[in-house]
C-alpha cells in the first residue's frame, strides 16, 4: 500500500492558515512594554479591540487609534501616531534657515502660514532682525484669512463626520474663495511658501486686493447663514451639546490650548498673553465660552471667524507704506544662540524651539504642534461614550495630523 | 482541429461574440424555415399554446415574477440617477453631468462598473452565509412588489392579507443584513450587522402600528380595495384622516430602509461601510440594489396607503358635466380615406422640418444635420405627448400608472433630499426616539382613531 | 515691535527637576502653570532637555534646561505629575533621542514602529547604521546613500558606536567639535 503525500501549498483555499501576527494588528504580538499598554491591552469579558485604522474616511489625516469597546460603549482608547511622520526636524537641520520654510509648511497644511511662521520667526529672533512694518501687517492679514478658511473648514468637517453632506460643501465656499485670493498673493494655494527670514515674498497686487475687497463685502453675511444651517438643527445640536466636556482643571492639566481651551472659559491666547508682530495695536476681543463641549466649540469657532473679519478689517485700513522685506545678506550665519517663538494658530498655541551654532544651517529646531496635546485631550474624553461619538469628539478638537506626526 | 482553434484563437473578444450569435441565428433560421415547410411547426406552436392556456395561472405568475425582477433594475437606475443629481443640487453643485446629456447615463455606467468589479470571496468568511446574504436582502425587497397596485389591473397578486404579506417579506431584508455581517470575517461588519438588527427591528413596531389605523378605516387589508376605498378627490386620501398616522410612517419607512438621519447601516464616517465592508462587485451592488428597491417600495406603500394610490387628486368628470364637453377617443384612423396616406407619408417630414428650420436659422453655430437631429427629436417627443394623452384618456391604467408613479417619486425625492440635508442620529438616540416616542404616538392613533371610528359610524348617532 | 529678549532662561541639573517645576508650578509668586512645550536637544557632548513656561505674573517666556544628560544613558524626571499632557512629549523625546524619563507611565516610541532600534534626531544616527539594525539589512542599498552627518558644516562629535562604526561608513571621521561656538553655552 502507498501512502499518497499530497502536498499543499499556502494557496490552498481550504487551508485557513492564521497569518503571523504583526505589530500592526489590534493587539501586538510583542508584549507590552509599559504599564500603561499593559493596562490597556488586558480585555476583560465582552470587550472587544477594533482597530479605527490609519485609511478611515474620518480620522483627520492618517490616525490609527486602537478602541476597546464593550458593545457600543468605548472603554479605552489608544491612538498610535506616527503614520505621517516625515523626519521634517531632522531635515530642516541638514539645509538651511531658508531651506526649513518649504519643509515645515507641510506641518499644520490646512493652515500654512502658521508653520512658515515658525523658521522664519525663530530666526528672526536669533537675528534679532527688524521686520519692516508694511511686511508685518501683511502677515497678519495672511494669518487671519488662513485661520478664517481653517475654521470654515472645521464647521464643514464636524457636520461631515455628524453625517451631514451640504454643510462641508458650504465651507469649501469660503475657503475657496480665500484659498484663490492667497494663490493671487503667493503663487500657491496650500502651502504657501511665502513668509521670509526679515518680511514677505512680495508685495499685495491688484488681483489680491480685488477678490479681497469681493470677498470682504459679504463675508459677515455668508457666515451668519452658515451659522443659520446648522446652529438650532435639532439632530446637530442632540448629537454635540453635552459631548466630550472639558473642564478647566483637566484642560490645563493636559495642557490644551486654542478653541479648545477656551471653550472651556480660560481666556488665554497667545496673540494677547504674549503679543507678537502688530496684534498689540489691533483691537479684538478673544471669544470664550462656558460649557466646554462639542457644541460650544463649534459655536466658538464661528465666534472667531467674526473676530478675524474684524482684525482684517483694521489691517485694511491702518496698512503702512514702506518695503515688505528687510535688508538681510544672502548668506546668513546667525550668531549662536537660543530662541523661543510661538504664535496662535487656528488650532492653538504653535510654539518653535531654534538653537543655532554659529553656521547657516539650524542646529535644532524644534516646532510643537498644538494638535499634538489637544489629541491626548481625545483619550481622556472619551472613555464611556458611543463609537459613534469618537468622530464627534475628535472632529471638534480638530487635530491636524501633519502637526501631530511632523 | 487546428483548423478551427487557429482561427478561433485569432479572434478578438467581441469577434468571440459575434461569430457563435450570427451561427447560431442562421441554425434558427434555417429550423425555422424547414418547420414551416414541412408543417412541423404550427403543430409544435399549437401544442406549445394548449398547453400554456391549461396552466395559465402558472404562466401569468411566471410572467409577473420575471416582470417585476426586471422592473426593479431600471427603477434602481433611476433612483440612483436623482439621488447623485438631486443631492448635488442640495451642496450647490452639480453632480454628474458629463455622461449622456444632464449625466442620465451616470448610474447605468455605474451599474456596468459594478458588474466589472472583481469579486472576491475574503479568507475567512463564512462562505454559504456571505454569498446568500444579498440574495436574501434583495428578495426581501422584491418580493413586495407583487402586491402592490400600480394601476387599476396592473397589480402582480391581489390577496386579501396583502398588507400582512408585505410587512412579513419586507421584514426578511433584516436577515440578510446581519448575515452580511457576521459572515465578513470582520469586526466592522459586526457592528454594522447588529446596528442594522436593533435598528431596523426597533422601528418595526411603529411601522406596523402607523398603518393599522388605516387598516380599521378601510376594513382589509388588501392593498387594491385600500386604495378603492380612497376614489374620489385628494380630500378623500387618508392623509388627511390619519395625518399623523403618515408622519409617524414616514419617519418609520425612512428608518426601515436605512436613510439618513437613520443610516447607522453604513456610516461611512464611522464603521467604513458597516455591514457591506467585506463585499465588492457584483455582491455589493445587490445590496446596494436592494436599498433603492426598498425606498421604492416603502414610498409605494405611502402612496397606496395613505395618498391615495392610482387615484387622480381631482376627477376630471364633473367638470366635463359642467361644460357638457364629451371626449371620445375612439379613433377611426379608416375615416380619412386617401387623406390617411398623405397623412402618414407627409406629416412626419413636415413636422420635423417645422422643428428643425427655426433652430437651425436661430442657432448659427449648429449645423444644419444638428439641427435636423434636434427637430427629429422634438417631434418624437411632440408625438409622444400626444400619444401619451391619448392613451391616457382612452385606458384607465394609464392614467393610474401615471399618478401613482407621480406620487411615489415625490415621496422618494423627500426622501433623498432628506439625506442630503440632515446629519446622522446615533445608536441609542435612534432607538430611544423609536420605543419612547413613536411607539406612543403610534398607540396614541390607534386610540383615537378607533374612538373616532365608533363615534362616527355609530348608526343611532344623530348624523347617521 | 516686541522685545526680542522675551525670555529667561535657567538651567538645572536633572536631578532637581521635580523640585524645581513643583516650586515653579505651585508657588503663588510663580505661578507657571502652562508648560508650552518640551524637547530633548542633541548638543554634541550631552543632552539636554528643555521645557518652556509661562506664567500670568510675568510677560517674559522662562527656559529650563536640563543639562549634562550623558549621551550614553540619558535619564531625566518626569513632569508628568504636574501635567498629565506631557506623556505625549516626553514619548517624543524617547523616541527622538532615547532619553528615558523615569515615572512617564507610558514610554514607548510614538513616531516610529515599536520594534525600531535607532533614536533619529541624535547627532550620530547614521542611515546606513540605521539600515543595519533594520529588518532590511543587506536588501537597502542605505550605504550608498549621503550621510546626514554629510551634510552638517559644522563637524559634530560622534561618540563610537562599537568597533565596528568605522567599517559601516568608512568616510565619515570623527571629528571634535572645533569650529563655531558651542550651542550648550
Amino acid at each position: 500500500m502507498t501512502t499518497e503525500q499530497t502536498i499543499r501549498s499556502l494557496d490552498d483555499p481550504d487551508l485557513f492558515v492564521e497569518t503571523p501576527g504583526t505589530i500592526y494588528d489590534a493587539i501586538p504580538p510583542l508584549p507590552p512594554r509599559t504599564e500603561r499598554e499593559a493596562e490597556f491591552y488586558a480585555m476583560r469579558d465582552g470587550e472587544m479591540l477594533i482597530n479605527l485604522g490609519p485609511q478611515h474616511p474620518s480620522t483627520h489625516g492618517v490616525l490609527r487609534v486602537v478602541l476597546k469597546i464593550d458593545g457600543e460603549r468605548v472603554v479605552d482608547l489608544d491612538p498610535v501616531l506616527g503614520y505621517l511622520h516625515r523626519g521634517v526636524e531632522k531635515i530642516c537641520e541638514n539645509g538651511d534657515w531658508h531651506h526649513a520654510i518649504s519643509n515645515c509648511d507641510p506641518l499644520e497644511y490646512i493652515a500654512a502660514m502658521f508653520s512658515e511662521a515658525m523658521p522664519v520667526m525663530v530666526a528672526e529672533k536669533l537675528l534679532d532682525l527688524e521686520v519692516p512694518r508694511r511686511a508685518e501687517y501683511i502677515r497678519v492679514l495672511a494669518w487671519e484669512l488662513n485661520r478664517i478658511s481653517s475654521h470654515a473648514l472645521f464647521v464643514g468637517w464636524l457636520a461631515l463626520d455628524l453625517g451631514g453632506l451640504t454643510p462641508v460643501l458650504y465651507g469649501f465656499i469660503e475657503r475657496d474663495e480665500i484659498v484663490e485670493m492667497l494663490a493671487a498673493l503667493t503663487g500657491q494655494r496650500l502651502l504657501f511658501n511665502y513668509l521670509r527670514i526679515g518680511g514677505v515674498n512680495g508685495d499685495l497686487n491688484h488681483d489680491f486686493l480685488s477678490r479681497l475687497g469681493d470677498w470682504m463685502g459679504n463675508a459677515l453675511k455668508r457666515i451668519e447663514d452658515q451659522q443659520k444651517l446648522l446652529n438650532s438643527n435639532e439632530i446637530f445640536v442632540a448629537r454635540t451639546r453635552g459631548l466630550g466636556v472639558v473642564d478647566r482643571d483637566m484642560a490645563r492639566r493636559t495642557l490644551l490650548s486654542g478653541p479648545v481651551l477656551r471653550a472651556t472659559g480660560i481666556p488665554y491666547d497667545v496673540r494677547r498673553a504674549h503679543p507678537y508682530s502688530v496684534y498689540p495695536e489691533l483691537e479684538f476681543t478673544i471669544p470664550t465660552r462656558e460649557e466646554g463641549d462639542s457644541y460650544a466649540r463649534y459655536l466658538l469657532h464661528l465666534d472667531e471667524i467674526k473676530q478675524s473679519i474684524h482684525i482684517i478689517d483694521q489691517v485694511l485700513h491702518r496698512m503702512p507704506d514702506g518695503p515688505v522685506m528687510a535688508k538681510v545678506p544672502r548668506l546668513m550665519r546667525i550668531p549662536p544662540g537660543r530662541a523661543y517663538v510661538s504664535i496662535e494658530s487656528p488650532r492653538g498655541q504653535y510654539s518653535a524651539y531654534g538653537m543655532s551654532d554659529g553656521s547657516d544651517q539650524p542646529f535644532r529646531l524644534r516646532i510643537h504642534d498644538p494638535s499634538f496635546f489637544n489629541l491626548q485631550a481625545v483619550g481622556l474624553l472619551m472613555p464611556g461614550n458611543l463609537v459613534a461619538d469618537t468622530m464627534a469628539i475628535m472632529a471638534s478638537v480638530d487635530p491636524i495630523m501633519g502637526g501631530i506626526d511632523k | 482541429m487546428s483548423i478551427i482553434t487557429r482561427p478561433w484563437g485569432r479572434l478578438t473578444l467581441a469577434g468571440k461574440v459575434v461569430v457563435p450569435l450570427v451561427a447560431l441565428l442562421v441554425l434558427l433560421t434555417v429550423l425555422l424555415l424547414v418547420g414551416f415547410a414541412s408543417g412541423a411547426l404550427p403543430l409544435l406552436l399549437g401544442l406549445a399554446g394548449q398547453a400554456v392556456g391549461d396552466n395559465i395561472d402558472v404562466v401569468r405568475f411566471a410572467g409577473a415574477a420575471t416582470v417585476l425582477l426586471l422592473f426593479t433594475v431600471p427603477t434602481a437606475f433611476v433612483i440612483i440617477l436623482m439621488e447623485m443629481k438631486l443631492i448635488a443640487f442640495v451642496n450647490l453643485r452639480l453632480g454628474p453631468n458629463r455622461q449622456g446629456p444632464w449625466g442620465i447615463l451616470s448610474s447605468t455606467l455605474h451599474g456596468f462598473k459594478v458588474l466589472a468589479k472583481e469579486d472576491f470571496t475574503p479568507t475567512g468568511v463564512d462562505v454559504p452565509v456571505f454569498t446568500l446574504a444579498p440574495v436574501v436582502t434583495y428578495l426581501g425587497a422584491v418580493m413586495t412588489i407583487m402586491v402592490i397596485p400600480f394601476a387599476p389591473g396592473l397589480f402582480g397578486l391581489d390577496m386579501n392579507i396583502a398588507l400582512l404579506y408585505f410587512f412579513a417579506v419586507a421584514g426578511l431584508g433584516v436577515i440578510g443584513l446581519m448575515m452580511a455581517g457576521w459572515s465578513s470575517f470582520n469586526k466592522y461588519s459586526l457592528l454594522g450587522g447588529l446596528r442594522a438588527a436593533a435598528g431596523i427591528i426597533s422601528y418595526e413596531i411603529p411601522l406596523i402600528l402607523a398603518v393599522v389605523g388605516v387598516v380599521m378605516l378601510a376594513g382589509t387589508m388588501s392593498l387594491n380595495q385600500i386604495v378603492a376605498s380612497q376614489a374620489g378627490s385628494f380630500l378623500d386620501w387618508y392623509a388627511f384622516q390619519q395625518p399623523l398616522g403618515l408622519i409617524i410612517f414616514f419617519i418609520a419607512a425612512a428608518a426601515e430602509t436605512g436613510r439618513t438621519p437613520f443610516d447607522l447601516n453604513e456610516a461611512d464616517s464611522e464603521i467604513v461601510a458597516g455591514f457591506a465592508t467585506e463585499y465588492s462587485g457584483m455582491r455589493f451592488g445587490f445590496f446596494f440594489f436592494a436599498e433603492y428597491v426598498n425606498l421604492f417600495i416603502m414610498s409605494a406603500l405611502t402612496t397606496t396607503l395613505f395618498l391615495g394610490g392610482w387615484n387622480a387628486p381631482l376627477d376630471a368628470q364633473p367638470l366635463l358635466d359642467l361644460f357638457n364637453v364629451t371626449v371620445s377617443t375612439a379613433l377611426d384612423p379608416g375615416a380619412l380615406g386617401m387623406g390617411l396616406l398623405f397623412l402618414v407619408a407627409l406629416g412626419p417630414p413636415l413636422l420635423i422640418l417645422l422643428f428643425t428650420l427655426p433652430i437651425w436659422m436661430l442657432k448659427s453655430d449648429w449645423s444644419f444635420l444638428k439641427s435636423l437631429v434636434v427637430g427629429f427629436l422634438l417631434f418624437n417627443l411632440l408625438v409622444m405627448m400626444l400619444v401619451g394623452t391619448w392613451a391616457y384618456m382612452t385606458f384607465p391604467f394609464v392614467a393610474g400608472l401615471f399618478w401613482f408613479l407621480a406620487k411615489t417619486f415625490t415621496l422618494v425625492a423627500l426622501f433623498v433630499i432628506m439625506r442630503g440635508t440632515l446629519p446622522r442620529v446615533r445608536m441609542d438616540q435612534l432607538m430611544g426616539f423609536a420605543w419612547k416616542w413613536l411607539i406612543s404616538a403610534a398607540l396614541l392613533n390607534l386610540l383615537v382613531t378607533a374612538a373616532a371610528i365608533v363615534v362616527l359610524r355609530d348608526p343611532s348617532m344623530p348624523w347617521n | 515691535m516686541t522685545a526680542r529678549q522675551d525670555t529667561t532662561e535657567i538651567r538645572i541639573s536633572p536631578t532637581n527637576v521635580a523640585a524645581v517645576m513643583t516650586l515653579l508650578h505651585d508657588d503663588p509668586g510663580f505661578r507657571f502653570l502652562i508648560l508650552s512645550d518640551l524637547c530633548g536637544v542633541d548638543t554634541g557632548s550631552a543632552m539636554q532637555v528643555v521645557y518652556h513656561l509661562w506664567s500670568d505674573s510675568t510677560p517674559d517666556w522662562l527656559r529650563v534646561i536640563v543639562d549634562g544628560l550623558p549621551r550614553d544613558d540619558p535619564r531625566a524626571p518626569s513632569v508628568t505629575f504636574l501635567w498629565n499632557g506631557a506623556e505625549w512629549a516626553e514619548r517624543e523625546a524617547y523616541d527622538m533621542f532615547g532619553i528615558i524619563f523615569e515615572g512617564n507611565r507610558d514610554l514607548r516610541r510614538i513616531y516610529m514602529p515599536p520594534d525600531y532600534q535607532s533614536f533619529p534626531l541624535r547627532k550620530d544616527f547614521l542611515l546606513a547604521d540605521d539600515a543595519a539594525r533594520s529588518p532590511g539589512q543587506g536588501v537597502r542599498h542605505m550605504e550608498q546613500t549621503f550621510q546626514p552627518a554629510e551634510y552638517r558644516r559644522t563637524p559634530v562629535l560622534r561618540q563610537g558606536l562599537g568597533s565596528d562604526a568605522g567599517q559601516m561608513a568608512p568616510g565619515i571621521q570623527t571629528a571634535i567639535l572645533s569650529s563655531g561656538e558651542d550651542p550648550a553655552r
